[in-house]
This record gives C-alpha cells, sequence and structure tokens, in this order.
C-alpha cells in the first residue's frame, strides 16, 4: 500500500493506494498518529484503495474519533467495493461520505 | 548528517597524505638547513686551508730572505776586527736594513745602529729574549714581522746569525725594506692559486692596496674588489661574507708579513654541493614517501577497510532477518575474534528467539483452546427439540483471532443465535471477543429486548475500549413455535437463506454500526419469518474473503452458488460442504483469518415430538 500525504495549512490530504489491512493498517495508523496534530480538515481519498479490512475500519474509526473532537473527516471516492462495506458494517452511518 | 560522513579509507587517506607532505617538508627543510651548514663550514674550511698554504709560502720566503741577509752582514762582521757603531751604520747603508745589533755571549747588545740599544739585555724583552736560543746552540734564528719590544707602535721583522767570535749579530727592517725583495714572489704566489673552482686569493699591503689579484689590479686599492678594507671589524680566519667583482662570497682574511691575505669563494659555488645533495636526497625522498603512502594505504585498506566492508555485509544479512549467516573474516587475529563474537552474539539470540517463539507458541495454543472452550461445542445441543436443527463451527487460522459464534435459550421458547467477528488479530482481539461475548449472552438472557441488548452492550464495551476495537456482531432471536426471528445486524455480513424451494437469498436489513466503535448508538432491529424448512446460514467475512494463489477472493457469488447446489444435507452437511469448496479454493494458501459459520434449519413446530 502507498500512503500518499498532502498538508495544506490545517487541512490534511491522504490518498491510499492498494490494500489496506491487517498488514498495512498499522502504518497508516502510525502516519495518522504523527500528523494529526492541529488538523482541522482531515480528507482521504480512496480512488486508488482496492480492499479495505476490519483493521483498516479501525484505523478510520480512530481517526474520525480524534478528528470529532479536533474539526471534521471527509472520505472521498469511495469505490463500489468500499461503499458495500461501508454499508453492511454501518459505518456509513457514522462517516462523512463524498 | 549522512553528507558529512566519510568513508575510513577516505579519512585515512586524507591524515596519510597530510602527515606524510609534512614529513616530507620537515625532512627536505632540515636536510635544506644541514647540507647548507655544512657546505658553508667545507668553504670555510678550504678558504682557511688556501691562506694557510699563501701564509706559508710568504712566510718561508720573507724568513730566506732576511737570513740570507744576516747571513752577508755576519760575514762582514766577521772579517772586520773592529765592530763598532760607524760600522755598523756602513753596513745598514750597504743592505738597506734598518737596525743591526751585536749581541755578546751575555745577552747584552754591545753595538748597534741605534746608541741607545747599547747595554740592553735581550732578556729583557718577550720579543727580543726569544733571540736567546742563539746563545744555546742554535746558528740562525729568525722572527715573524711583529711589534718590537721596546716599541709596540713599530713593527719590524729580525733575523739573527751565530758571530764566530761569539755573541750574534741581529739584523731587522720594516716591511716596506722585505717586501720589496719579496713582492715579485707573492705576486705569483695568487695567480695560480685557485680556492675551489673560482675562488681566489687576493694580497694588500697594509695601506689597502693589492699587491697580487687573479684579475690583474695590482697597485690599486682593495675597494675595487668590493672588500670593505676595515679588517678591525673581522678578527682573522673568522669567516664573513662580502661581494667580491659583484658575486657574493664568503671571505677570510688574515695578515701575516705585512701582508693582508684574502681569500674569497663565491657562495653560490658553496651551494652548488648543497643543492645538488638536496635534489638528490629529495627525488629519493619523494619516492620513499610515495610508496610509504601507496603500502600503507594499501594495507590499511585490504587489512581493515575491506575486511570492515564484509563483517558489515554479513551483518546487514543478519539485521534483514537472515539469521542464519555467519560472518566469516579470518584474514587477522582481531577479525577472527570479531567474527567469532558476532557469530556467538547472533547464536544466543537466535536461542532466545526460538525460546520465545516457543513459549509464544504454547501461549496462543493456549489461547485458542480457552477461546474454543467457551464456545458450544457439543452437536446437535438440544436432541430433544425437533423443531429446529442447529451446527455452528469455528477454523481458526494460525494467529489467535476474534470470531465467534454462540447460541442459546434466552426463555423456553426463544433461541438466541449469533456469529461476531472482532476487528484485529491477536490476543487483544480474543480477550475482546471474550469480554463481547459474555456481555451479549448476560444481556440476553436478563430478558432484555434485543435492541437493548446492543444498545446497553455497546455502552459497556465503548467504557473501557482505549484500544479502539470494534466487533461486528448478527444476532437473532428466534420464536421456536413460529419460526420469526428478530435481529439485530451490527455492521456484519448479512446471513443467507436457503429456501425449501432450493433458492438463496440474503437477508439484507439496513445495517447498524459496529458494536463498541461509538458511544451512544441506537441499534434496531429487523424480523424475518422462517418458513418450515428454511435454513438460515451465517458466517464471517474469512469464508468470503479467503483467498486463492492470484490473490482472487472466495466472494459472496461462489458461497450463494455452493448453498443453492446443496440438497437433502443436514445443517451439519452444509457447513462441511462450503468449508471443503473454500478449501479447494484457496488450495495450498494458508489461511489467513478465523472461518466461522453458523447453520440453523428451521423444521417447524408440527415435527415437534
Amino acid at each position: 500500500m502507498n500512503i500518499n500525504k498532502a498538508i495544506n495549512e490545517r487541512e490534511l490530504i491522504i490518498a491510499l493506494e492498494g490494500r489496506l489491512d491487517t498488514a498495512t493498517a498499522p502504518e497508516l495508523e502510525a502516519k495518522l498518529n504523527q500528523s494529526l496534530n492541529g488538523i482541522e480538515k482531515l480528507v482521504f481519498d480512496f480512488a486508488a484503495l482496492d480492499y479495505l479490512s476490519s483493521a483498516g475500519l479501525r484505523v478510520l474509526l480512530s481517526a474520525q474519533k480524534t478528528m470529532n473532537k479536533q474539526g471534521k473527516m471527509i472520505v472521498r471516492n469511495v469505490n463500489e467495493t468500499i461503499s458495500e462495506i461501508f454499508e453492511v458494517t454501518g459505518f456509513s452511518n457514522i462517516l462523512t461520505i463524498e | 548528517m549522512k553528507n558529512k560522513k566519510q568513508k575510513i579509507s577516505g579519512i585515512f587517506r586524507q591524515w596519510l597524505l597530510v602527515l606524510v607532505i609534512v614529513a616530507f617538508l620537515a625532512t627536505t627543510v632540515f636536510l635544506w638547513v644541514f647540507q647548507t651548514q655544512l657546505s658553508k663550514n667545507n668553504a670555510v674550511q678550504l678558504l682557511s686551508l688556501n691562506i694557510s698554504d699563501v701564509k706559508e709560502d710568504i712566510i718561508d720566503a720573507s724568513d730566506k730572505n732576511l737570513l740570507k741577509l744576516s747571513y752577508q752582514i755576519a760575514d762582514e762582521l766577521n772579517k772586520s776586527e773592529n765592530i763598532n757603531s760607524e760600522l755598523l751604520a756602513e753596513l745598514t747603508q750597504k743592505y738597506d736594513v734598518t737596525e743591526i745589533n751585536c749581541v755578546n755571549n751575555a745577552g747584552i747588545i754591545i753595538a748597534s745602529t741605534y746608541p741607545y740599544f747599547l747595554n740592553y739585555d735581550m732578556r729583557s724583552g718577550v720579543q727580543s729574549a726569544e733571540f736567546m736560543v742563539l746563545l744555546s746552540g742554535e746558528k740562525e734564528y729568525v722572527q715573524s714581522y711583529q711589534p718590537v719590544s721596546y716599541d709596540a707602535s713599530i713593527s719590524r721583522k729580525y733575523g739573527g746569525v751565530v758571530l764566530e767570535n761569539g755573541g750574534f749579530v741581529q739584523v731587522g727592517y720594516g716591511a716596506e725594506r722585505f717586501q720589496k725583495d719579496i713582492d715579485e714572489f707573492v705576486i705569483g704566489v695568487t695567480h695560480n692559486r685557485h680556492v675551489g673552482e673560482n675562488g681566489s686569493i687576493i694580497i694588500v699591503d697594509e695601506k689597502g692596496n693589492i699587491i697580487s689579484d687573479r684579475y690583474g689590479n695590482e697597485g690599486q686599492n682593495i675597494g675595487v674588489t668590493g672588500i670593505c678594507f676595515d679588517t678591525s671589524e673581522v678578527p682573522e680566519r673568522q669567516n664573513f661574507t662580502a661581494k667580491v667583482y659583484g658575486e657574493s662570497c664568503f671571505c677570510m682574511h688574515q695578515v701575516t708579513e705585512g701582508y693582508h691575505i684574502f681569500a674569497v669563494m663565491p657562495k653560490i659555488e658553496a651551494a652548488l654541493s648543497r643543492n645538488v645533495s638536496v635534489c638528490i636526497t629529495t627525488i629519493m625522498q619523494l619516492i620513499v614517501f610515495a610508496s610509504l603512502f601507496i603500502v600503507i594505504f594499501y594495507l590499511v585498506k585490504r587489512l581493515v577497510v575491506d575486511n570492515i566492508y564484509r563483517v558489515n555485509e554479513s551483518l546487514s544479512d543478519i539485521t534483514a532477518g537472515n539469521l542464519n549467516t555467519t560472518v566469516d573474516v579470518r584474514s587477522s587475529i582481531e577479525f577472527d575474534a570479531l567474527s567469532n563474537d558476532i557469530n556467538a552474539t547472533v547464536n544466543t539470540l537466535k536461542k532466545y528467539i526460538s525460546e520465545a517463539e516457543a513459549r509464544i507458541d504454547a501461549e496462543l495454543a493456549f489461547a485458542k483452546a480457552i477461546q474454543h472452550s467457551a464456545l458450544p461445542s457439543v452437536f446437535p445441543p438440544y436432541p430433544n427439540r425437533n423443531e429446529f436443527e442447529i451446527s455452528a463451527a469455528m477454523y481458526t487460522a494460525k494467529e489467535v483471532g476474534g470470531d465467534f459464534y454462540d447460541f442459546y435459550f434466552v426463555d423456553e421458547d426463544t433461541l438466541a443465535f449469533l456469529v461476531a467477528d472482532v476487528s484485529g488479530k491477536g490476543i487483544p482481539a480474543a480477550m475482546f471477543m471474550m469480554t463481547s461475548k459474555t456481555l451479549l449472552k448476560s444481556y440476553a438472557e436478563s430478558g432484555m429486548d434485543i435492541e437493548q441488548v446492543f444498545t446497553t452492550a455497546n455502552e459497556k464495551l465503548c467504557e473501557s475500549n482505549d484500544a479502539g476495537m470494534f466487533v461486528t456482531v448478527w444476532m437473532g432471536f428466534l420464536d421456536t413455535k413460529t419460526g420469526m426471528i428478530s435481529f439485530v445486524n451490527a455492521g456484519h455480513n448479512p446471513p443467507v437463506i436457503k429456501h425449501i424451494d432450493g433458492s438463496v437469498t440474503t437477508l439484507k436489513s439496513r445495517a447498524n454500526f459496529v458494536l463498541a466503535g461509538m458511544e451512544g448508538i441506537r441499534y434496531s432491529k429487523n424480523e424475518y419469518q422462517l418458513e418450515k424448512g428454511d435454513v438460515i446460514y451465517l458466517y464471517t467475512d474469512g469464508v468470503t474473503e479467503a483467498m486463492d494463489i492470484q490473490n482472487e477472493l472466495y466472494g459472496e457469488s461462489r458461497l450463494l452458488d455452493v448453498l443453492q447446489k446443496i440438497e437433502n444435507l443436514d445443517t451439519r452437511g452444509i457447513c462441511d460442504e462450503i468449508k471443503n469448496d473454500v478449501d479447494s479454493f484457496v488450495g495450498e494458501v494458508p489461511q489467513f483469518d478465523d472461518i466461522t459459520m453458523l447453520c440453523f434449519k428451521f423444521n417447524g413446530e408440527g415435527e415437534a415430538e
């Protein structure tokens, strides 16, 4: 998985490529822990994300909880497979998906 | 930071180069100074030797000249019967000398050209006393040109010859007198004499006029050569430098017989030997130091740097995880010891790792056993209930996971059954699974409504969930009399229903959010009426996300297909068949996730008892 980070003042955009699963989720979690400080808007771009497992969902949930305290979080360009995962797991209820 | 670091060989080469250059310069400078001193000493020695030679020649010539006169005068005196002042004055005139004294056997002057010398005791002056040797057996005696005993301001040269009638005659004259006789000789002295290659001798008289000079400047003042004639400043026989005929020279002078002998030697000539020897040794040094540099650099590179690289290669292999790599650099005792130490360290590490692995494996196996024992494992679980049939199975992956299934009666006719999947893996997931399972069961058994069970369990699980874990659950309450299911889906895969006519459908419903994900979630239930013969199949994503060697997922459609094909099998058989199908799909790929399934068949009340 590739994680591309772009910071624009208080806005952080993270574009993910590949699979976000048990093997790669810890890397994303570590990156988020480093960079969320002072961020008011967090945007995930899932255009190139192929697969999302429950470990990945856990990282998204934890990011959402953090951003609830300091701003907002948006998930963008969600493909059909992942959209279905969000639907099934009820994550579509708590995430802001554009 | 990284850019500032240098290779050992680079640092070593730099310092070695600096060292070699410094050593080379130091030895060259030392050699230069030493050779300069040496060449100067040689030049001075050469000057001194030449001056001594010339001096000897002049004294020799001067002595001979005076003795010849003295013998002639002594002959005249021996012939005459009466020696008196008149005779002496006559002889003085005849031989053009300044002074003639006759001394008796007692050393007293008995006749002299100077009347006031009469009765002078020769012993009373240091200079005159030297002539006393003529009274003790010597036939002749000659003194160098020097100040006389009775008046130090007058210099004279004296010679003495024994007289036949006892006593001796002493003849004296001034420098101009004898120089007239020997000048011709003195001129010849310098003409064929070379000091070194280009050095020469210059002889001047007391007034500073050149008597003899290789360049033919006789008669002129010494000033024309460039030497400043002030000998009082430089003692005799001590070297000084001056420009002679326009060339910087080492010079030395000596006074003898009223002559000043100057020996000069061009500095360039003196320096020539130094330049040649410094040049040769510098070239030798260049060769020696350059080869020293190359040899030392090559040795250090070969013995140390290359070996460090070899050790590093092995080490990076070890660091990359290949603990079976050994370091094998044996070129020296030190590297041999280093290799042994590293290998020993790696072996110890390997031992600890395998011990730790064994311990962890044992603990994981134990955790798995606990996990399994918490799940209902006796099938059929309710042999006296014929209105339904239930089977479940959990196939764990190597690592302990967070899947579970459960079923129990919450009252006489209500069967609760569920399948759940905790996010993540390992011991934390297993522990979270146990908590979730216990909470759900205790709330369900307390008689709560199914929505309430979820809402309450969610609050409870959120309270102590620092790790941010969550669990997806599908749970249903089934009225065993009517086949009506009330269910809540908290983020789980929807189950599949296989109808009596063989058709399969997924039990879609509006998904609730996962359990333990966020506080304050309200869960809503759905209802579904099972018909007699309907089979409901619950599973975790371990089934649909099983992967084959091409990373292809098993997927929901394969599951539906296989369920559709199954005919006349009991719930146990359905579970086994699906597991077999998944297994044949994945082939050799190791199972990555837990595979958990629960199969329930509603037989209807009519079948009961």
